[in-house]
């Protein structure tokens, strides 16, 4: 028999020897402790989900579609609001405001076929504006999506907003329904974001958009424009009935 | 059922808590920065799960929190006696009931499954089996 068997055995022997009267007693009493230490234990689990849950209930913003919007977006280089390749020729715009249930629809239905049909494969590159046209939450939510996109998360932000849009005015862009969207689009720095969304610079951007959509005879969202090679700068386009049309109107812009 | 030597359930808890310590910090090292850890068999699950409000609990990221809580199950793995024991058998209590929950988060919450964090579940669940035959069937007794 090797040294260790040998070993096992002796303590086997002692084990058993301990089972007397004495040892019985003390095992017992560590039972009882190891009871109440199962007891502290699911305690602690509890209040570590208690914790967890309470990050989480801040605003009623348990976000939909974040798998969807991730695996719809990935792989397809995006910067500022701009998504797709910087060398695709065409660049459809669209004239956006977060808060307007027919772009969410739009966003859901006839963007993300473009996405797939025109963007990912390098053809033309897609623009999100914030053109406001529903208030000051707009013109907040717009420029959060313009501090998201300065982080190469814009798109990310823009989608996930959409999927998760509330009723108009209805008070549920706060400021922890925001930071729950920009989480959830993986903004990797929430403090520049709060910084970049809040600045002066950003909420001009916002306003300005407004007269650009304005001056190309735009009153209501969504709406589009391309450019492209065979365009004469940024064209307006008649209202989309369908993906079909926006991706021709991206054919005869590329010439 | 025959309850292996205790000198053998802690070599294995040992062994179990430095995996666990090994993918934890996996974790931590990729999501620092914003990025999020490699799906082996591919999928935006890791991300998605990275991503989401459920990796960072009171400002702290959950990965870094797996990291303290495998370092410490392995000090109760190397130590031994009684202390050893029920620290082994309290914190792998906790660390396997958080691991529940984060899966049912995954899986009912986030919809995404990051292998990484079942990879850990599991790492967890043994450790749990392991330090709940130490401590029932070694409590009490001389180290």
């Amino acid at each position: 028999m090797s040294a260790k068997k040998e070993q096992e055995k002796r303590r086997e022997e002692r084990l058993q020897a301990e089972e007397g009267a004495e040892g019985r007693e003390r095992r017992q009493r560590m039972i009882k402790l190891a009871s109440a230490t199962a007891f502290l234990a699911i305690a602690v689990v509890l209040v570590l989900i208690v914790i967890s849950q309470s990050q989480t209930d801040g605003g009623d913003t348990d976000l939909e579609g974040t798998a969807e919007v991730s695996a719809a977006l990935k792989g397809i280089d995006q910067r500022d609001l701009v998504l797709g390749a910087s060398t695709a020729k065409v660049t459809l715009v669209e004239f956006g405001d977060l808060q307007c249930p027919a772009c969410k629809s739009f966003a859901e239905s006839v963007v993300s076929q473009v996405i797939d049909s025109k963007v990912r494969s390098g053809e033309a590159k897609i623009e999100f504006r914030s053109y406001t046209i529903l208030g000051e939450e707009s013109v907040v939510a717009g420029a959060a999506a313009i501090a998201a996109g300065r982080q190469g998360r814009g798109w990310d932000f823009v989608e996930l907003f959409y999927r998760n849009q509330g009723f108009e005015h209805s008070g549920y862009v706060t400021d922890d329904f925001l930071t729950e969207i920009a989480r959830g689009a993986g903004v990797p720095d929430l403090k520049q974001w709060n910084a970049d969304r809040k600045s002066k610079r950003v909420l001009d951007q916002v306003l300005r958009t407004a007269s650009e959509a304005e001056e190309l005879g735009f009153g209501s969202t969504p709406s589009f424009a391309v450019e492209g090679p065979a365009t004469d700068g940024l064209e307006p386009l008649d209202f989309p009935e369908s993906a079909g049309s926006l991706e021709e109107a991206i054919a005869q812009a590329s010439g | 059922m025959t309850v292996p030597a205790e000198g053998t359930l802690q070599r294995v808890a040992t062994f179990v808590a430095t995996l666990g310590i090994g993918v934890a910090v996996y974790i931590a090292i990729a999501e620092a920065d914003g990025g999020s850890p490699v799906c082996l068999a591919g999928g935006g699950g890791c991300e998605t799960v990275a991503k989401s409000s459920h990796s960072e609990l009171a400002g702290a990221s959950v990965a870094v929190i797996g990291i303290v809580g495998y370092a410490l199950l392995l000090g109760a793995a190397l130590l031994r006696g009684d202390a050893g024991r029920m620290a082994g058998f309290g914190l792998s209590l906790v660390g396997f009931g958080f691991s529940l929950y984060l899966t049912f988060l995954e899986l009912f919450v986030i919809d995404a499954i990051c292998q990484w964090c079942v990879a850990s579940a599991i790492l967890m669940t043994v450790l749990f089996a392991i330090n709940t035959a130490r401590m029932l069937r070694y409590v009490g007794t001389e180290p």
